[in-house]
């Protein structure tokens, strides 16, 4: 299995869809991995820690039906070989409660989803720029 | 009687000292034990045990031709030898065993017996360890029984209480033919007033008089209703002793008809020149409601048969008056209590309780006698009838307030016992208040107007009495009977029990009432609470909802707009999508932040408002490109508060200042605070359009915009929010405007 760059479930295909558009205009060569739902999330999270494929950044929506971002945060954070990967929720919400409970359950960022795909644009630049060449530097 | 004088002189001594002397005294004097008999009769009294004469009287040689004290200690059957009857074999002691038997002597009082050949009846009644009997002469000499039926006829044909009692005195007269008959009755306060008279054409007529409590003293009211008639035969002759071996044991003459009477009685009967003096007591309700008094100028003994006659006569009278009171009352009870259903029925009718008693025809004036009422309730005042200005009632219930821990308050004379009420006492000097809240000073008051009356008294009531020569007070009953008037004002007509009763029926009512509609607007208030949470959940969930949909139609044009093949009109109407797309999208957030002040729970904490406005000015001017608007802070302290909230709030009010002045010369915001009385007051201020003062009401209303700003952009939103944080902090929010010259917004935060 090739090894994503990003790791991303999102229930809305809409929202998958930009998501994949923006990636690519940002840079074409990065590797998007998109789950719908929080139980096949899990399986193909339990499937990296077995065949040692580590993502490099995981995107979780904040609703999912089934499991939601927030449990699925805690199962990768209990997961001594997916620990490490950086895990941003993202979500429409911009309840303060929200972003609370991401923090604690061990989030590295929340953001609110942008409104519109150039803002979705520039917020996967920011992204990217931040995650995949400052975060790597810091490393 | 050497003893009593030298009491009551050390009574006068005491009364002296303190200033206060008038005829009261009479009420220590032991009426019951005088010692003495009148000396028209012969009175033995015999041991219930032994039967052995242990008390006679004096002048029992006059009657028997034997010294009484011989008598003494002798058995009841040494008293047959004097005695002649119809049946010889018939002894005195056999009727008293008879009474005794029967226990009761109803039917044996009167017996004839012939002493010395001289017709007499004897009286048997009870005395604590002793039998009395009493011999009186026989003096009528016929009979009278068809003439007291005639009389209780003729009397009763008088239909109103004062023709009943007129017609009473006419009957009295009559029958025992006294120079002057008068029905005395008792008022409140004890004092008397002569109500019906029938009297010789020569006489001055008493009828009207007043007559002080202190000249029938309470001791002797009581026998009154112990003993229906009293005769004092004769003022001037003298009483005859009582004699006894048992010295230290007077006699009790509660029961006896014979009973001397008490000296100052004598000398009051003298002072009015009345020889000899018959009563017969009124009693209704078993109090004694008067008294039949009958005056004759020379002295006059009545028989046995003729006082109990009179005293039938009264009792017939007693019964008529209190069947005749009764009936007065039960028509104003009805009344009442008629007007009590009324205003039920309207209570449960009409939604406002003041409105429900008082605009109907029936109202709260009718449930008592009163001229005019006021019902404070809810703060507002309303009144019917004639009543005091709103600034005097205002007072009056303050003091009631104030003074009166009771639920229900009344009197005849306000204006003596609060005095602002002389003012108005034309209209008020009978109030009669009940409270039905008294935290709230939720109250009623009836008023009754003052009746300016004049008494006529059978002398001065408060004439002092004056020493005596030897410096004693005289004791002496008063002298003058000269009519003394006065002028009866400050006073209103009585409240009657029946008004009291009537208020206090009608506050249970009312009470009632109002628990029953505080608990609908309870009920009513938590359905409203719910509802309104079960919307800010609403509003939330669907506002959530609505974006997601809504980003998709966005970013699916913009998408389409990158597309290079969509040509110049194309491209237009994706640009309107997303002009609306965003206009919604704005729409949306708002009413998502309102609908979440309604749902959080305030995190209160000490908020650093100079930081925090800091941060809001970048926000908000970046997002209106303010670069030319100036922003000046004054003094801003901490508060305590949500500080999500608190940032909301300012946000809005800047944003506001900064959106709606951004069109004038030199725009410029100015936020400062100042602490008044617990609250920390900010004001936020602006030099931009302003808003008009005919929308007041109107500005913190949700999407409610003002004509001046319709080409501004604005959702109607953000005031709204603003009004939400302020009471959800228990704050206040208020403005002050000018059109085109700038508004301020004030909000005051409570100092934790």
């Amino acid at each position: 299995m090739k090894t994503p760059d990003i790791f991303y479930v999102e229930d809305d295909v809409d929202y998958a869809f930009f998501m994949q558009s923006a990636i690519q205009e940002v840079k074409d060569t990065l590797n998007l991995a998109i789950v719908e739902d929080g139980t096949e999330a899990l399986q193909k999270l339990q499937n990296f820690a077995e065949s040692r494929i580590k993502p490099k950044l995981i995107l979780l929506d904040l609703n999912l039906p089934g499991l939601s971002g927030l449990d699925l945060l805690k199962f990768i954070r209990d997961i001594p070989y997916l620990k490490t990967i950086p895990v941003i929720l993202f979500s429409t919400s911009d309840n303060p409660d929200d972003v609370k409970a991401s923090m604690e359950f061990g989030a590295n960022a929340y953001l609110t989803k942008p409104d519109g795909y150039e803002n979705l644009v520039k917020c996967v630049h920011s992204v990217h720029d931040f995650w995949f060449n400052q975060y790597l530097r810091l490393n | 009687m050497l003893i009593r004088e030298i009491k009551y002189a050390e009574i006068s001594n005491i009364y002296m000292t303190k200033f206060s002397v008038d005829l009261t005294n009479c009420d220590k004097e032991p009426i019951h034990i005088p010692g003495k008999i009148q000396s028209h009769g012969l009175l033995v009294a015999v041991d219930k045990n032994s039967l052995s004469i242990t008390y006679i009287s004096e002048n029992a040689e006059v009657f028997l031709g034997e010294q009484a004290r011989s008598l003494l200690n002798k058995q009841l059957s040494t008293l047959n030898r004097f005695l002649k009857q119809q049946n010889p074999a018939f002894e005195i002691e056999d009727l008293l065993k008879l009474g005794i038997i029967r226990k009761s002597f109803d039917a044996i009082s009167p017996h004839p017996v012939e002493i010395n050949g001289r017709s007499y009846y004897l009286i048997i009644s009870s005395s604590k360890s002793d039998w009395l009997l009493e011999f009186e002469p026989v003096t009528l000499q016929f009979d009278i029984q068809s003439s007291i039926g005639r009389s209780a006829s003729s009397m009763l044909q008088g239909k109103s209480i004062s023709a009943l009692l007129k017609g009473a005195a006419q009957e009295v007269k009559k029958l025992i033919n006294y120079d002057r008959i008068m029905i005395y009755k008792f008022l409140d306060d004890g004092h008397g007033e002569v109500v019906a008279e029938e009297k010789e054409a020569e006489l001055e007529p008493f009828f009207g008089l007043h007559y002080p409590a202190s000249d029938i003293p309470k001791q002797a009211r009581a026998l009154y209703k112990l003993n229906l008639t009293r005769l004092i035969a004769d003022v001037n002759i003298p009483d005859s002793p009582i004699l006894t071996f048992k010295e230290n044991e007077a006699l009790d003459l509660t029961n006896s008809a014979l009973r001397a009477v008490s000296p100052i009685h004598i000398q009051y009967l003298k002072n009015m020149g009345v020889y000899s003096s018959f009563s017969i007591s009124l009693i209704a309700h078993g109090e004694l409601w008067g008294l039949i008094a009958c005056h004759n100028y020379s002295p006059k003994f009545i028989d046995y048969k003729a006082r109990e006659g009179a005293k039938l006569i009264g009792q017939i009278l007693s019964s008529a008056l209190e069947y005749r009171q009764e009936e007065e009352d039960t028509a104003v009870i009805e009344q009442f209590k008629n007007t009590a259903n009324i205003l039920q029925e309207h209570l449960n009718r009409d939604k406002y309780l003041v409105e429900a008693i008082t605009t109907h025809k029936r109202t709260i004036l009718d449930t008592t006698k009163a001229s005019g009422v006021v019902i404070i309730f809810d703060n507002e005042l309303k009144t019917i009838g004639d009543v005091p200005s709103e600034e005097e009632i205002r007072e009056l219930a303050e003091w009631l307030k104030t003074n009166n821990d009771e639920s229900i308050y009344h009197t005849h004379r306000l204006s003596e016992i609060y005095s602002p009420a002389k003012k108005y006492k034309s209209i008020a000097s009978g109030i009669l208040s009940c409270v039905l809240n008294k935290e709230m000073g939720e109250m009623i008051i009836w008023f009754k107007p003052e009746i300016i009356t004049t008494v006529n008294w059978a002398g001065n009531p408060e004439k002092p009495v004056v020493p005596s020569e030897n410096g004693l007070l005289n004791l002496s009953p008063r002298k003058s009977f000269e009519t003394w008037s006065q002028v009866v004002n400050n006073t209103s007509e009585k409240w009657m029990a029946e008004e009291i009763a009537s208020v206090l029926r009608i506050r249970e009512i009312i009470i009632t009432d109002i628990n029953k509609k505080a608990n609908e607007i309870r009920l009513l208030n938590e359905k409203l609470q719910a509802a309104y949470e079960e919307l800010d959940t609403f509003s939330y969930t669907i506002s959530h909802d609505l974006r997601t949909p809504l980003t998709s139609i966005k970013t699916y044009a913009e998408l389409i707009l990158k597309n290079k093949s969509i040509d110049e009109n194309g491209q237009k109407m994706l640009g309107r999508i997303l002009i609306g797309a965003d206009k919604m999208n704005f729409l949306i957030k708002e009413i998502l932040n309102l609908a979440r002040v309604g749902r959080s729970e305030i995190n209160f904490e000490t908020i650093n408002v100079e930081s925090l406005l800091n941060e809001i000015k970048s926000e908000v001017w970046s997002a209106f490109k303010a670069d030319h608007s100036e922003l000046i802070l004054g003094q801003l302290p901490h508060i305590k508060g949500d500080k999500t909230m608190i940032a909301q709030l300012f946000t809005n009010l800047i944003g506001n200042a900064v959106k709606y002045s951004a069109m004038v010369d030199k725009p410029k915001i100015e936020v400062s605070a100042y602490i008044d009385e617990g609250e920390t007051i900010y004001a936020v201020k602006d030099n931009g359009i302003g808003i008009d003062n005919r929308y007041y009401d109107r500005v913190f209303e949700l999407f409610k915009r003002m004509d001046n700003v319709k080409n501004i952009e604005g959702t109607g939103v953000g005031l709204a929010i603003v009004k939400r944080i302020v009471e959800k902090h228990n704050g206040r929010v208020w403005f002050e405007s000018k059109l085109n010259i700038g508004s301020t917004f004030f909000v005051a935060f409570k100092n934790r």
